[in-house]
Protein backbone atom coordinates (compact mmCIF):
# COMPACT_ATOMS: atom_id res chain seq x y z
CA UNK A 1 0.00 0.00 0.00
CA UNK A 2 2.73 2.43 0.91
CA UNK A 3 4.56 1.64 -2.33
CA UNK A 4 1.39 2.30 -4.34
CA UNK A 5 0.99 5.74 -2.82
CA UNK A 6 4.60 6.45 -3.51
CA UNK A 7 4.10 5.91 -7.20
CA UNK A 8 1.38 8.49 -7.59
CA UNK A 9 2.98 11.63 -9.00
CA UNK A 10 2.29 14.39 -6.54
CA UNK A 11 3.02 18.07 -6.81
CA UNK A 12 2.52 20.75 -4.23
CA UNK A 13 -1.07 20.95 -5.43
CA UNK A 14 -1.73 17.26 -5.17
CA UNK A 15 -2.21 17.17 -8.95
CA UNK A 16 -0.44 15.31 -11.67
CA UNK A 17 2.83 16.89 -12.68
CA UNK A 18 3.01 14.97 -15.93
CA UNK A 19 1.13 17.63 -17.88
CA UNK A 20 3.32 19.27 -20.49
CA UNK A 21 1.97 22.79 -21.02
CA UNK A 22 1.91 24.53 -24.38
CA UNK A 23 4.88 26.87 -24.50
CA UNK A 24 5.74 30.29 -25.82
CA UNK A 25 8.77 30.89 -27.97
CA UNK A 26 10.81 31.70 -24.86
CA UNK A 27 10.00 28.27 -23.42
CA UNK A 28 7.67 29.42 -20.64
CA UNK A 29 4.14 28.03 -20.43
CA UNK A 30 1.64 29.72 -22.72
CA UNK A 31 -1.09 31.01 -20.41
CA UNK A 32 -2.69 33.22 -23.07
CA UNK A 33 -6.42 32.89 -23.25
CA UNK A 34 -9.75 33.60 -21.62
CA UNK A 35 -10.25 32.00 -18.22
CA UNK A 36 -12.77 32.04 -15.43
CA UNK A 37 -12.79 31.04 -11.81
CA UNK A 38 -13.94 27.49 -11.16
CA UNK A 39 -14.98 28.40 -7.62
CA UNK A 40 -17.64 31.05 -8.05
CA UNK A 41 -18.56 30.82 -4.38
CA UNK A 42 -15.34 32.68 -3.59
CA UNK A 43 -16.75 35.81 -5.20
CA UNK A 44 -19.41 35.75 -2.52
CA UNK A 45 -17.40 34.43 0.40
CA UNK A 46 -13.86 33.09 0.30
CA UNK A 47 -14.67 31.03 3.41
CA UNK A 48 -17.46 29.28 1.50
CA UNK A 49 -21.17 29.45 2.15
CA UNK A 50 -24.45 27.65 1.74
CA UNK A 51 -26.42 28.56 -1.37
CA UNK A 52 -29.15 31.11 -0.74
CA UNK A 53 -31.25 33.36 -2.95
CA UNK A 54 -29.29 33.67 -6.20
CA UNK A 55 -25.90 33.09 -4.59
CA UNK A 56 -24.14 29.77 -5.14
CA UNK A 57 -22.94 27.62 -2.29
CA UNK A 58 -19.66 25.80 -1.98
CA UNK A 59 -16.70 25.06 0.21
CA UNK A 60 -14.07 27.52 1.36
CA UNK A 61 -11.26 28.19 -1.11
CA UNK A 62 -8.90 28.67 1.82
CA UNK A 63 -6.62 25.66 2.04
CA UNK A 64 -4.42 26.98 4.83
CA UNK A 65 -5.44 27.14 7.66
CA UNK A 66 -7.04 23.75 7.18
CA UNK A 67 -10.33 24.79 8.76
CA UNK A 68 -10.91 27.09 5.79
CA UNK A 69 -11.36 30.11 8.03
CA UNK A 70 -9.52 33.40 7.75
CA UNK A 71 -7.21 33.79 10.78
CA UNK A 72 -8.44 37.23 11.81
CA UNK A 73 -6.97 39.14 14.67
CA UNK A 74 -9.80 39.75 17.18
CA UNK A 75 -10.06 43.48 16.40
CA UNK A 76 -10.29 43.03 12.65
CA UNK A 77 -12.81 40.21 12.93
CA UNK A 78 -15.14 42.91 14.24
CA UNK A 79 -14.38 45.04 11.16
CA UNK A 80 -15.20 42.11 8.89
CA UNK A 81 -18.47 41.58 10.74
CA UNK A 82 -19.29 45.27 10.34
CA UNK A 83 -18.56 45.04 6.63
CA UNK A 84 -20.86 42.05 6.41
CA UNK A 85 -23.68 44.07 7.92
CA UNK A 86 -22.88 46.98 5.58
CA UNK A 87 -22.29 45.14 2.35
CA UNK A 88 -23.43 48.22 0.45
CA UNK A 89 -19.94 49.52 1.21
CA UNK A 90 -18.38 46.85 -1.02
CA UNK A 91 -15.97 48.86 -3.20
CA UNK A 92 -16.84 46.86 -6.32
CA UNK A 93 -20.46 47.84 -5.77
CA UNK A 94 -19.20 51.38 -6.33
CA UNK A 95 -17.43 50.36 -9.54
CA UNK A 96 -14.00 50.18 -7.96
CA UNK A 97 -11.35 47.78 -9.10
CA UNK A 98 -11.04 44.54 -7.15
CA UNK A 99 -7.62 44.32 -5.65
CA UNK A 100 -5.80 41.02 -5.29
CA UNK A 101 -6.65 38.15 -5.10
CA UNK A 102 -10.24 39.27 -5.62
CA UNK A 103 -9.58 40.12 -9.27
CA UNK A 104 -9.42 36.40 -10.01
CA UNK A 105 -12.63 35.32 -8.27
CA UNK A 106 -15.58 37.00 -10.03
CA UNK A 107 -17.97 34.93 -12.14
CA UNK A 108 -16.82 36.90 -15.19
CA UNK A 109 -14.01 36.02 -17.57
CA UNK A 110 -10.46 37.28 -17.34
CA UNK A 111 -7.95 37.29 -20.16
CA UNK A 112 -4.28 36.54 -19.71
CA UNK A 113 -2.01 38.24 -22.24
CA UNK A 114 1.67 37.40 -22.42
CA UNK A 115 3.88 39.73 -24.42
CA UNK A 116 7.67 39.88 -24.16
CA UNK A 117 8.39 40.32 -20.50
CA UNK A 118 4.91 41.32 -19.44
CA UNK A 119 1.90 39.35 -18.33
CA UNK A 120 -1.31 41.35 -18.41
CA UNK A 121 -4.48 40.34 -16.61
CA UNK A 122 -7.62 41.90 -18.02
CA UNK A 123 -10.81 41.45 -16.05
CA UNK A 124 -14.14 41.93 -17.72
CA UNK A 125 -15.78 43.17 -14.55
CA UNK A 126 -14.84 46.75 -13.59
CA UNK A 127 -12.44 46.62 -16.58
CA UNK A 128 -9.71 45.94 -14.05
CA UNK A 129 -6.18 45.68 -15.38
CA UNK A 130 -2.99 44.35 -13.87
CA UNK A 131 0.28 44.67 -15.74
CA UNK A 132 2.70 42.16 -14.21
CA UNK A 133 6.28 43.13 -14.95
CA UNK A 134 8.77 40.29 -15.27
CA UNK A 135 11.90 42.42 -15.62
CA UNK A 136 13.25 41.69 -12.16
CA UNK A 137 12.92 45.21 -10.85
CA UNK A 138 11.59 45.66 -7.31
CA UNK A 139 8.30 47.23 -6.28
CA UNK A 140 8.45 51.00 -6.69
CA UNK A 141 8.68 53.22 -3.66
CA UNK A 142 5.90 55.70 -2.87
CA UNK A 143 3.24 53.97 -4.92
CA UNK A 144 -0.05 52.69 -3.59
CA UNK A 145 -2.88 51.30 -5.66
CA UNK A 146 -6.13 49.37 -5.38
CA UNK A 147 -4.52 46.50 -7.27
CA UNK A 148 -1.11 47.04 -5.70
CA UNK A 149 2.04 46.57 -7.73
CA UNK A 150 2.72 43.19 -9.36
CA UNK A 151 6.17 41.78 -10.09
CA UNK A 152 6.45 38.31 -11.56
CA UNK A 153 8.98 35.63 -12.28
CA UNK A 154 8.93 32.03 -13.40
CA UNK A 155 9.74 29.20 -11.03
CA UNK A 156 9.92 26.27 -13.41
CA UNK A 157 6.55 26.24 -15.14
CA UNK A 158 4.82 28.30 -12.45
CA UNK A 159 4.30 32.04 -12.83
CA UNK A 160 4.94 33.54 -9.40
CA UNK A 161 3.71 37.08 -8.80
CA UNK A 162 4.63 39.18 -5.80
CA UNK A 163 1.99 41.82 -5.13
CA UNK A 164 2.51 44.67 -2.70
CA UNK A 165 1.88 48.44 -2.40
CA UNK A 166 -1.86 48.14 -1.80
CA UNK A 167 -3.98 51.08 -0.73
CA UNK A 168 -5.90 48.89 1.69
CA UNK A 169 -9.35 49.85 0.46
CA UNK A 170 -10.34 46.61 -1.24
CA UNK A 171 -12.32 43.67 0.06
CA UNK A 172 -11.71 39.99 -0.56
CA UNK A 173 -15.30 39.12 -1.43
CA UNK A 174 -18.88 40.29 -1.21
CA UNK A 175 -19.15 39.04 2.36
CA UNK A 176 -16.93 41.86 3.61
CA UNK A 177 -13.74 39.93 4.31
CA UNK A 178 -10.96 42.45 4.32
CA UNK A 179 -7.34 43.36 3.96
CA UNK A 180 -5.54 46.62 4.62
CA UNK A 181 -2.56 48.49 3.20
CA UNK A 182 -0.11 46.01 4.73
CA UNK A 183 -1.39 43.21 2.53
CA UNK A 184 1.25 41.23 0.68
CA UNK A 185 0.28 38.50 -1.76
CA UNK A 186 2.31 35.83 -3.50
CA UNK A 187 0.34 34.33 -6.37
CA UNK A 188 1.20 31.14 -8.21
CA UNK A 189 -0.28 30.31 -11.63
CA UNK A 190 0.38 26.70 -12.68
CA UNK A 191 -1.13 25.08 -15.74
CA UNK A 192 -2.16 21.55 -14.78
CA UNK A 193 -4.05 20.64 -17.93
CA UNK A 194 -4.79 22.17 -21.33
CA UNK A 195 -7.78 24.03 -19.94
CA UNK A 196 -6.86 24.44 -16.27
CA UNK A 197 -4.64 26.79 -14.31
CA UNK A 198 -4.34 26.16 -10.60
CA UNK A 199 -4.31 29.57 -8.95
CA UNK A 200 -2.90 29.96 -5.50
CA UNK A 201 -2.59 33.12 -3.43
CA UNK A 202 -0.73 33.30 -0.15
CA UNK A 203 -1.87 36.39 1.68
CA UNK A 204 -0.15 37.95 4.64
CA UNK A 205 -1.31 41.08 6.38
CA UNK A 206 0.02 41.30 9.92
CA UNK A 207 -2.35 44.08 10.97
CA UNK A 208 -5.40 42.05 9.94
CA UNK A 209 -4.45 38.38 10.30
CA UNK A 210 -2.63 36.43 12.97
CA UNK A 211 -0.81 34.40 10.31
CA UNK A 212 -0.44 34.08 6.55
CA UNK A 213 -3.18 32.13 4.79
CA UNK A 214 -3.55 30.55 1.36
CA UNK A 215 -6.43 30.26 -1.06
CA UNK A 216 -6.44 27.95 -4.04
CA UNK A 217 -8.86 27.27 -6.85
CA UNK A 218 -8.83 26.50 -10.54
CA UNK A 219 -9.12 28.89 -13.44
CA UNK A 220 -10.95 27.18 -16.27
CA UNK A 221 -10.34 28.01 -19.92
CA UNK A 222 -13.50 29.38 -21.51
CA UNK A 223 -14.84 27.96 -24.77
CA UNK A 224 -12.91 28.91 -27.89
CA UNK A 225 -14.10 32.24 -29.23
CA UNK A 226 -15.12 33.65 -25.85
CA UNK A 227 -14.50 37.39 -25.87
CA UNK A 228 -14.42 39.81 -22.98
CA UNK A 229 -17.02 42.49 -23.51
CA UNK A 230 -17.04 45.97 -22.12
CA UNK A 231 -18.36 46.06 -18.60
CA UNK A 232 -20.08 49.33 -17.98
CA UNK A 233 -20.47 50.03 -14.29
CA UNK A 234 -22.51 53.20 -14.93
CA UNK A 235 -18.93 54.44 -15.01
CA UNK A 236 -17.82 55.89 -11.79
CA UNK A 237 -18.64 55.34 -8.20
CA UNK A 238 -21.14 58.17 -7.96
CA UNK A 239 -22.36 58.72 -11.48
CA UNK A 240 -25.56 56.86 -10.84
CA UNK A 241 -26.36 59.33 -8.10
CA UNK A 242 -25.16 62.43 -9.89
CA UNK A 243 -26.31 61.68 -13.38
CA UNK A 244 -29.57 59.75 -13.19
CA UNK A 245 -30.32 60.55 -16.80
CA UNK A 246 -27.28 58.65 -17.90
CA UNK A 247 -28.11 55.76 -15.62
CA UNK A 248 -31.65 55.44 -16.90
CA UNK A 249 -30.44 55.27 -20.44
CA UNK A 250 -28.66 51.99 -19.76
CA UNK A 251 -30.48 48.95 -21.10
CA UNK B 1 5.42 47.71 -27.40
CA UNK B 2 6.12 50.24 -24.71
CA UNK B 3 3.86 53.01 -23.59
CA UNK B 4 2.93 55.70 -26.07
CA UNK B 5 1.20 59.00 -25.77
CA UNK B 6 0.30 61.86 -27.99
CA UNK B 7 2.07 65.18 -28.17
CA UNK B 8 -1.10 67.00 -27.33
CA UNK B 9 -4.84 66.77 -27.39
CA UNK B 10 -6.92 67.17 -30.49
CA UNK B 11 -5.64 70.50 -31.76
CA UNK B 12 -7.79 70.88 -34.74
CA UNK B 13 -5.58 72.90 -37.01
CA UNK B 14 -2.86 70.28 -36.67
CA UNK B 15 -4.77 67.06 -36.09
CA UNK B 16 -7.49 67.27 -38.74
CA UNK B 17 -6.00 66.48 -42.12
CA UNK B 18 -9.27 66.04 -43.96
CA UNK B 19 -11.13 68.26 -44.73
CA UNK B 20 -8.11 70.39 -45.62
CA UNK B 21 -9.46 73.42 -43.77
CA UNK B 22 -9.04 71.51 -40.50
CA UNK B 23 -12.65 71.95 -39.42
CA UNK B 24 -14.99 69.18 -38.32
CA UNK B 25 -17.80 69.00 -40.91
CA UNK B 26 -20.76 69.21 -38.53
CA UNK B 27 -24.24 68.95 -39.87
CA UNK B 28 -25.81 72.38 -39.33
CA UNK B 29 -28.39 71.00 -36.93
CA UNK B 30 -25.70 69.22 -34.91
CA UNK B 31 -23.56 72.28 -34.32
CA UNK B 32 -25.75 73.78 -31.60
CA UNK B 33 -25.02 70.91 -29.26
CA UNK B 34 -21.32 71.27 -29.83
CA UNK B 35 -21.54 74.93 -28.86
CA UNK B 36 -23.54 74.01 -25.79
CA UNK B 37 -21.05 71.27 -24.87
CA UNK B 38 -18.24 73.78 -25.11
CA UNK B 39 -19.97 76.20 -22.81
CA UNK B 40 -20.67 73.48 -20.28
CA UNK B 41 -17.44 71.57 -20.76
CA UNK B 42 -16.20 71.99 -17.19
CA UNK B 43 -19.06 69.84 -15.94
CA UNK B 44 -20.38 68.09 -19.04
CA UNK B 45 -17.21 66.51 -20.38
CA UNK B 46 -17.54 62.76 -19.65
CA UNK B 47 -13.84 62.82 -18.85
CA UNK B 48 -14.60 64.95 -15.80
CA UNK B 49 -16.63 62.05 -14.44
CA UNK B 50 -15.37 58.50 -14.42
CA UNK B 51 -16.42 57.46 -17.90
CA UNK B 52 -14.07 55.61 -20.18
CA UNK B 53 -12.54 57.99 -22.72
CA UNK B 54 -13.97 56.50 -25.91
CA UNK B 55 -12.43 56.19 -29.35
CA UNK B 56 -10.53 57.92 -30.90
CA UNK B 57 -10.05 60.20 -27.86
CA UNK B 58 -8.24 57.51 -25.88
CA UNK B 59 -5.34 57.70 -28.33
CA UNK B 60 -4.57 61.36 -27.76
CA UNK B 61 -5.09 61.87 -24.06
CA UNK B 62 -2.25 63.30 -22.02
CA UNK B 63 -1.92 60.02 -20.16
CA UNK B 64 -0.08 57.16 -21.84
CA UNK B 65 -1.28 53.83 -23.08
CA UNK B 66 0.55 50.59 -23.71
CA UNK B 67 0.15 48.12 -26.53
CA UNK B 68 0.41 44.39 -25.97
CA UNK B 69 0.25 41.74 -28.65
CA UNK B 70 -0.13 37.99 -28.65
CA UNK B 71 -1.29 35.54 -31.27
CA UNK B 72 -4.91 36.39 -30.67
CA UNK B 73 -5.27 40.15 -30.69
CA UNK B 74 -3.74 43.56 -30.10
CA UNK B 75 -4.52 44.97 -26.66
CA UNK B 76 -4.59 48.69 -25.98
CA UNK B 77 -4.31 49.35 -22.25
CA UNK B 78 -4.93 52.99 -21.40
CA UNK B 79 -3.80 54.49 -18.15
CA UNK B 80 -6.89 56.69 -18.12
CA UNK B 81 -9.46 55.01 -15.82
CA UNK B 82 -7.78 51.68 -16.68
CA UNK B 83 -9.79 51.45 -19.87
CA UNK B 84 -8.68 48.80 -22.33
CA UNK B 85 -9.60 47.63 -25.81
CA UNK B 86 -9.08 44.29 -27.47
CA UNK B 87 -8.58 44.55 -31.24
CA UNK B 88 -9.31 41.07 -32.53
CA UNK B 89 -7.45 39.88 -35.59
CA UNK B 90 -9.35 36.65 -36.25
CA UNK B 91 -11.68 38.07 -38.89
CA UNK B 92 -14.83 37.61 -36.84
CA UNK B 93 -17.58 40.19 -37.35
CA UNK B 94 -18.39 43.01 -34.97
CA UNK B 95 -20.33 42.45 -31.80
CA UNK B 96 -23.12 44.68 -33.05
CA UNK B 97 -25.80 46.66 -31.36
CA UNK B 98 -24.40 47.13 -27.87
CA UNK B 99 -23.53 50.61 -26.61
CA UNK B 100 -19.85 50.35 -25.73
CA UNK B 101 -17.96 53.46 -24.60
CA UNK B 102 -14.82 52.04 -26.23
CA UNK B 103 -16.65 50.46 -29.16
CA UNK B 104 -16.09 47.01 -30.64
CA UNK B 105 -12.75 46.74 -32.47
CA UNK B 106 -11.88 44.35 -35.29
CA UNK B 107 -8.43 44.63 -36.80
CA UNK B 108 -6.31 43.50 -39.68
CA UNK B 109 -2.83 44.17 -40.98
CA UNK B 110 -2.36 46.10 -44.20
CA UNK B 111 1.35 45.74 -44.75
CA UNK B 112 3.00 47.40 -41.76
CA UNK B 113 -0.18 49.16 -40.69
CA UNK B 114 -2.63 47.90 -38.10
CA UNK B 115 -6.11 48.86 -39.25
CA UNK B 116 -8.89 48.75 -36.67
CA UNK B 117 -12.54 49.07 -37.56
CA UNK B 118 -14.51 50.26 -34.54
CA UNK B 119 -18.31 50.29 -34.19
CA UNK B 120 -21.03 49.64 -31.58
CA UNK B 121 -20.50 52.86 -29.69
CA UNK B 122 -22.52 54.46 -26.98
CA UNK B 123 -23.20 58.17 -27.37
CA UNK B 124 -21.71 58.87 -23.95
CA UNK B 125 -18.17 59.92 -24.90
CA UNK B 126 -16.73 63.04 -26.48
CA UNK B 127 -13.97 63.46 -29.03
CA UNK B 128 -12.05 66.06 -27.05
CA UNK B 129 -12.31 68.45 -24.11
CA UNK B 130 -13.84 71.16 -26.31
CA UNK B 131 -17.18 69.40 -26.60
CA UNK B 132 -16.82 67.77 -30.00
CA UNK B 133 -19.15 64.81 -29.83
CA UNK B 134 -20.73 61.94 -31.71
CA UNK B 135 -23.84 59.80 -31.68
CA UNK B 136 -24.17 56.04 -31.27
CA UNK B 137 -23.83 55.78 -35.05
CA UNK B 138 -20.13 56.63 -34.79
CA UNK B 139 -17.84 54.49 -36.93
CA UNK B 140 -14.08 54.88 -36.64
CA UNK B 141 -11.37 53.35 -38.79
CA UNK B 142 -7.98 53.66 -37.11
CA UNK B 143 -4.60 53.16 -38.70
CA UNK B 144 -1.49 52.61 -36.58
CA UNK B 145 1.81 52.81 -38.46
CA UNK B 146 5.22 52.79 -36.82
CA UNK B 147 7.07 55.29 -38.95
CA UNK B 148 10.29 55.10 -36.93
CA UNK B 149 11.43 53.56 -33.67
CA UNK B 150 9.94 56.25 -31.50
CA UNK B 151 6.89 57.23 -33.53
CA UNK B 152 3.57 55.53 -34.05
CA UNK B 153 1.52 57.49 -36.56
CA UNK B 154 -2.13 57.42 -35.58
CA UNK B 155 -4.84 58.11 -38.11
CA UNK B 156 -8.56 57.89 -37.52
CA UNK B 157 -11.34 58.33 -40.04
CA UNK B 158 -14.45 59.42 -38.19
CA UNK B 159 -17.88 58.86 -39.63
CA UNK B 160 -21.25 59.59 -38.04
CA UNK B 161 -24.10 60.45 -40.39
CA UNK B 162 -26.17 61.82 -37.55
CA UNK B 163 -23.59 64.45 -36.56
CA UNK B 164 -21.24 64.98 -39.51
CA UNK B 165 -21.84 65.84 -43.16
CA UNK B 166 -19.05 63.59 -44.32
CA UNK B 167 -16.25 61.42 -42.89
CA UNK B 168 -13.25 63.32 -41.63
CA UNK B 169 -9.79 62.34 -40.65
CA UNK B 170 -7.25 63.10 -37.93
CA UNK B 171 -3.56 62.28 -37.92
CA UNK B 172 -1.53 62.49 -34.72
CA UNK B 173 1.98 61.19 -34.08
CA UNK B 174 2.28 59.16 -30.87
CA UNK B 175 5.68 59.21 -29.20
CA UNK B 176 7.34 56.28 -27.49
CA UNK B 177 7.60 57.03 -23.78
CA UNK B 178 10.82 55.86 -22.19
CA UNK B 179 11.36 54.94 -18.58
CA UNK B 180 7.76 55.10 -17.52
CA UNK B 181 5.22 52.46 -16.73
CA UNK B 182 1.47 52.53 -16.79
CA UNK B 183 0.19 53.02 -13.25
CA UNK B 184 -3.28 52.58 -11.85
CA UNK B 185 -5.61 55.50 -12.48
CA UNK B 186 -8.62 54.58 -10.41
CA UNK B 187 -11.17 57.30 -10.87
CA UNK B 188 -13.08 58.63 -7.92
CA UNK B 189 -15.72 61.28 -7.94
CA UNK B 190 -15.67 63.96 -5.31
CA UNK B 191 -18.52 65.69 -3.53
CA UNK B 192 -19.16 68.00 -6.46
CA UNK B 193 -19.44 65.13 -8.90
CA UNK B 194 -16.16 65.91 -10.58
CA UNK B 195 -13.60 63.23 -10.62
CA UNK B 196 -10.21 63.29 -9.09
CA UNK B 197 -7.62 60.87 -10.28
CA UNK B 198 -5.16 59.03 -8.19
CA UNK B 199 -2.12 61.24 -8.72
CA UNK B 200 0.09 60.09 -11.54
CA UNK B 201 3.35 58.62 -10.42
CA UNK B 202 6.60 57.90 -12.11
CA UNK B 203 7.74 54.78 -10.30
CA UNK B 204 11.19 55.06 -8.80
CA UNK B 205 13.70 52.96 -10.76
Amino acid sequence: MRLFLFLIPISAFGQSTTFEPPRQHDGHPDLNGVWRSGAIVAAFNVEGQKAFYNEPGGPSVIVDPQDGKLPYLPATLQSANDNHVHRERDPTGHCHTHGVPRMLVPPFPIEIVEDSGNVVLLSETEHSVRIILLDGRPHPRNYRAWNGDSRGHWEGDTLVVDVSNFNGRTWLDQAGNLVDENEHVVERFTMTGPDTIVYEARVEDPTVYSRAWTMRFSLLRQPKGTELIEYDCIEGERSEVHYPGAAQKKP
Amino acid sequence: MAAMNADAGLERAHAIVDPPNGTIPYRPEALARRVQNFENRAKADPETKCFQPGVPRAAYLRSPFQIFQNGRAVYMVYQDVHAYRIIYLDGKPHNEGLPFAMGDSRGRWEGQTLVADVTSFSDTTWLDAAGDYHSDRLHVVERYTRTNHDTLMYEATIEDPEVFMRPWKIRIPLRLQKGIQIVEDECEEGENGRRHHVPLFKPAP
